[in-house]
């Protein structure tokens, strides 16, 4: 680990105008936030991540659920994961978003990890996790080995020639799912970003994952109102039972009259670039019988344009399963 | 405290409490970081190693392979091993040169300040492909070792069997994570060299720093660190390792220190080998072995290593605890340009016993016999004789031994209800599968004659007791075990009894601290030293008057006393090394183990429902420690055999961090019920027999079995991860 300055700033202006000064909030920033620093000091320590100043996010107060005028939530930057998984309103309107995060990490690491840190977690692409091997994300240009090496845990959707890291997130998934929207207040001012638009596809310039600028503090994520009567499940495939990333997931938000599907709001974890919202799964629910035939359709038409690598090809097929399986919990639940 | 009465351990309070001090908690004012400088390729030819001029080396000391005082070589069972490559690297992540610095920073930009320029040669990565003369890296054909074991004669057999079948049975590599990464510290005074760290066997280390250096023993001092596990994997790397950081501290003056992080440790240290077994076996048709022939093939790595040993017990163990007349085993440990692998708990025998118990399971769905009879016709008997023709002498009842297992696990009713359960879920389907198995304890064959272990046990001017050997405590329990026995023999409370910290300097070799060997052969050699401090005070034991007799002799100034034992072989066990025939060991752990499984088709997802681990392992000695033992080596099999996948690359593991090798989590784990047939040895202190191997052979081969029979397809690959599920239930779970 490199040495660092470590502050403390007073209130959010204070830790905006610092943090404005880096020259990016992307890959290789000289200046970052740390709120749980379940990611970012794990990342320091393997020298991956070598900012020269890190500010202390923890006291501001953005640590607040609440609700919103129109019905909907408001999730403080800094709300604990299991706080936020253990909330009632979350749970009763939301629990999608409570089954994603209960499904991800350990019970001590939710205890430290926040909603901001959690939206902005880092792919666990074992080439980006060290530094003596080549890695576009970490050193643009250099290469990515995983394309001919170990990337059974990698993306099949939304790759390109650049880079197939996977967004390792659960909850994101759920809140891709939920349509939230993240609210971030920086250097010129405050801005809200549509879920579908704060994470970046690699692209040729995998180094870069969010829309977010230097100085960019994200102060809090709404949810819309609840869909009334929604059937919600979060279904985690993994190697083993806790502590262990996806091999795919599915978030289900799914409103039916009778056998038939109105309203379907899919997303998928574990084998995309990114948090990803199937638009494809959803037009082949909406309107069919909440069948087995349907769900299966539903899943070819999410994993439709999946691309698989030397290693992960399995995961095509159980990422069609997982969403199948998470579709037929959510209809007869 | 008698034996068997759960003395607790006595490691246990200091390290829970974090005041034991692990080599890198050692206090060392001075001290200097070590790294080192590895290949990026498996095989090829040092051409230039770049310093880069604009990093400033004045101060970093750098160690190359001109460096070595003796001989270029690591020396274990061969010298082939380099400690530092000279001109030619033979495996990825080879040591090339070494660096040492005081500050960690500046060593590792140092690191980055080096390039080494390596001509690529043909590698050879896995052990079966065909070979080409320009592969060929040890004697003619580059088989590190090869053992046959004969008896009778087989190839008549099969033209009058009434059943022939075949199999081949694959294993994967197992990295042992260990909590404590590997760790040396060296330093030098007076021309002599202390070395502390993180280590299964002393006098190992001492050996190889005396040939390195080309100095008599005395010129050393090896003391062992309080060990946070091992399970092999400090069996012969801390060598390496210990002249890597010796060399360090001789060239730049200072004491140093080197510690491995995880993701070195990993990549760069012994693994278990990766295995391939063929079987093909002659059977009549009641399913009574007439004729087996098994091909055993070691993956060994770069380097001889110890892999000679380890094929020896992979093996002699590969017919199982069965009879039968005829047997031809053959066995290859075969050079790759992979790291050297090494020691892991079991040492080939968890992978040969994979295969055969596999493989009887085979042999019963293809020849429509239930596998339990199966086993129960061809068992071994007492008076009848395994593979190596060593006939068993010490009474056991295998069978009685498997049915008592069988019950404890329902084992009947639940293929009954598993039947039916599976033919009315649409996508789980659940299995019980069991393995019969048998471990040899201690050394092979003629190992321990060879070892000639000695241990003392030294009366103290207090009234107390010290035992001296060079068995190690990596957290099995050996300090606390050997206390029971010491204290047990002599008749004295345990309170009296204290171990000495193995240091070459004070203790006898005793052997290193492997094969299950430690509380069996080295327990009932402290018997003899017991007795002999006995006949030295002319007292028996429990005589009240031992504390007082041995204050007073020990204060005698001038006068030490000491019980002494030496290790000398019994008459009863007779080996022949060239033939493989006789006692492969002086004795065997038996066992049956029965896993109960579900699968989920439609996930792939495999769970191990229920264990259960029974075994007959002579008498406990103690059996919270035992039964530690036994479950830690079940959970390490479950996750060989479902979850472990060491992923090579250029012939090295790439997935070396705890976030993508993974290992189970408790969740995972099922209720593991441990139960111990007791029957008192001849060979061990207080009847006792070695049981730290056991439970690494069972769960595998229990579990696959439970998975085959669950999904009705035959599963002979381990790991069982879920992309090997989803092909082999192609087409079955889209429910
Ligand atoms: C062993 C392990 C297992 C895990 N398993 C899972 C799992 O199964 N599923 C899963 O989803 N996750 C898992 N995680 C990841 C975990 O969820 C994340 O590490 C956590 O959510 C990050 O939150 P944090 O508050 O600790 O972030 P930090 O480490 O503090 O920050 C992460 C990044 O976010 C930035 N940041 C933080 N707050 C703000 C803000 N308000 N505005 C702008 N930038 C900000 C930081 O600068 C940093 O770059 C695991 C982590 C570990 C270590
Ligand atoms: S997949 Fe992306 S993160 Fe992984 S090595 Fe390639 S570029 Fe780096």
């Amino acid at each position: 680990m490199h040495t660092f300055e470590f502050g403390r700033p007073a209130d959010a202006a204070a830790a905006i105008a610092t943090a404005a000064r880096a020259k990016t909030a992307q890959q290789g920033a000289d200046v970052r936030f740390v709120a749980g620093g379940t990611t970012l000091v794990d990342l320091m320590k393997l020298n991956v991540e070598t900012p020269g100043r890190l500010i202390d996010i923890n006291r501001l107060p953005l640590d607040k659920i609440e609700a919103t005028a129109d019905g909907g939530l408001k999730i403080g930057a800094t709300v604990r994961n299991s706080d936020l998984a253990n909330n009632a309103v979350v749970q009763r309107d939301y629990s999608v978003l409570s089954q994603a995060i209960l499904a991800g990490a350990s019970a001590q690491l939710r205890n430290m990890a926040t909603t901001a840190g959690n939206l902005l977690q880092r792919t666990r692409c074992m080439y980006f996790r060290d530094t003596a091997m080549a890695c576009n994300k970490r050193e643009p240009g250099s290469g990515c080995p995983a394309i001919t090496g170990a990337n059974r845990m990698l993306a099949v959707l939304g790759t390109s020639e650049q880079c197939i890291a996977t967004n390792p997130s659960d909850m994101c998934v759920a809140m891709a799912a939920l349509e939230a929207t993240i609210h971030v207040q920086g250097a010129k001012g405050s801005r809200a970003i549509a879920f579908g638009e704060f994470h970046l596809l690699p692209g040729s310039t995998p180094e870069r994952e969010t829309v977010l600028e230097p100085g960019d503090l994200i102060t809090h994520v709404t949810l819309p109102a609840p869909l009334a009567g929604s059937k919600q499940v979060y279904l985690k495939l993994r190697d083993r039972a806790s502590y262990e990333f996806a091999l795919a997931s599915a978030a289900v938000v799914l409103t039916m009259k009778g056998e038939t599907v109105t309203g379907a709001r899919v997303a998928l974890g574990g084998v995309g670039t990114k948090p990803w919202r199937s638009h494809e799964a959803e037009t082949a629910l909406v309107g069919q019988a909440a069948d087995a035939a349907t769900f299966r359709k539903a899943a070819e038409a999410a994993l439709r344009d999946a691309k698989p690598q030397s290693e992960n090809g399995f995961k095509i097929e159980l990422a069609k399963r997982c969403l199948a399986y998470a579709l037929k919990t959510a209809a007869t639940a | 405290m008698p034996a068997g009465a759960d003395l607790p351990r006595i490691d246990g309070l200091d390290k829970l409490a974090g005041r034991a001090a692990y080599v890198d908690d050692l206090p060392t004012p001075g001290a200097w970081h070590g790294a080192t400088v590895r290949s990026s390729v498996p095989r090829g030819k040092i051409r230039d190693i770049h310093f880069d001029p604009a990093f400033d080396w004045n101060d970093i000391t750098i160690v190359d392979h001109r460096d070595i005082p003796g001989p270029n070589q690591l020396k274990l069972i061969d010298v082939d091993q380099p400690v530092l490559a000279a001109g030619e690297v033979r495996h990825k992540h080879e040591p090339i040169l070494l660096l040492a610095h005081p500050s960690v920073h500046k060593l590792r930009d140092a690191l980055r300040a080096i390039r080494v320029d390596v001509e690529p040669l043909p590698a050879i990565l896995d052990p079966a492909a065909p070979l080409t003369p320009d592969l060929i890296q040890y004697k003619s054909d580059n088989v590190l070792k090869h053992i046959d074991i004969r008896q009778g004669d087989p190839g008549p057999v099969f033209a009058r069997a009434a059943h022939i079948i075949e199999g081949e049975y694959v294993t994967g590599s197992q990295e042992h994570v260990y909590l404590e990464t590997q760790g040396m510290l060296a330093q030098w005074q007076d021309g002599r060299l202390t070395v502390r760290g993180s280590m299964q066997c002393p006098y190992y280390v001492l050996d190889a720093l005396t040939h390195l250096f080309g100095r008599s023993r005395d010129a050393f001092r090896v003391i062992q660190s309080p060990v946070g596990g091992g399970f092999g994997g400090k069996e012969e790397y801390p060598s390496l390792l210990a002249i890597h950081a010796a060399l360090l501290a001789e060239k730049s003056g200072a004491p140093v220190k080197m510690i491995y992080d995880r993701q070195e440790d990993m990549a760069v240290t012994t693994k278990r080998h990766p295995s391939r077994t063929r079987h093909r076996t002659a059977l009549d048709k009641d399913g009574r072995l007439l004729a087996m022939e098994i091909d055993v093939l070691l993956d060994g790595g770069a380097y001889v290593t110890l892999s000679p040993v380890v094929l020896s017990r992979g093996c002699i163990h590969a017919a199982g605890p069965y009879f039968c007349e005829n047997i031809h085993i053959r066995g290859e440990a075969r050079l790759t340009n992979s790291p050297p692998y090494g020691a892991f708990r079991g040492f080939g025998a968890p992978q040969t016993i994979f295969a055969i118990e596999r493989h009887m399971d085979v042999i019963a769905a293809r020849i429509g016999i239930d596998p339990v009879e199966l086993r129960r016709r061809n068992l071994v008997r007492t008076g009848q004789p395994l593979a190596t023709g060593q006939i068993y002498k010490e009474p056991t009842d295998l069978p009685a031994l498997m049915d008592r297992a069988l019950d404890l696990a329902q084992y009947k009713a639940r293929t009954q209800s598993h039947a039916e359960f599976n033919k009315s879920h649409p996508f789980l389907r659940r299995g019980i599968g069991f393995a019969t198995f048998h471990h040899g304890a201690g050394f092979t064959g003629g190992g321990e004659t060879y070892l000639a272990s000695e241990v003392w046990i030294e009366g103290k001017p207090d009234g107390t007791v010290e035992l001296q050997t060079a068995q190690t405590d990596m957290g099995q329990g050996t300090t606390t075990i050997l206390t029971q026995v010491v204290a047990e023999r002599l008749g004295i409370p345990t309170e009296q009894v204290r171990v000495a910290t193995p240091d070459t300097s004070r203790v006898p070799n005793s052997g290193p601290t492997v094969a299950s060997r430690t509380a069996m052969v080295v327990g009932k050699l402290i018997e003899q030293a017991c007795d002999d401090l006995l006949h030295q005070l002319g007292r028996k034991s429990g005589d009240p008057e031992i504390s007082d007799d041995i204050r007073r002799h020990a204060s005698l100034p001038g006068k030490s006393l000491v019980g002494r034992a030496k290790y000398q072989k019994p008459a009863s066990i007779q080996w022949d090394d060239k033939t493989y025939r006789g006692d492969a060991y002086a004795t065997y752990s038996w066992a049956t183990y029965v896993a109960d499984v579900e699968v989920d088709l439609r996930t792939c997802r495999v769970r191990v429902t229920d264990f259960v681990a029974l075994q007959e392992v002579g008498r406990v000695l103690n059996t919270t420690l035992a039964t530690g033992q036994i479950a830690g080596g079940v959970v390490q099999g479950i996750g060989w055999a479902l979850y472990e996948n060491v992923v090579l690359e250029d012939g090295a593991m790439k997935n070396c961090q705890m976030t993508n090798y993974v290992i189970p989590s408790a969740g995972d784990l099922p209720p593991i019920r441990v139960v111990f047939e007791e029957r008192p040895s001849h060979w061990g202190p207080g009847g006792a027999k070695g049981i730290g191997e056991l439970p690494m052979d069972g769960p595998a081969p229990a579990i696959v079995n439970a998975i085959s029979r669950a999904v009705t397809t035959t599963i002979n690959e381990i790991p069982v991860t879920p992309e090997l599920l989803l092909k082999a239930t192609e087409g079955r779970g889209h429910g």
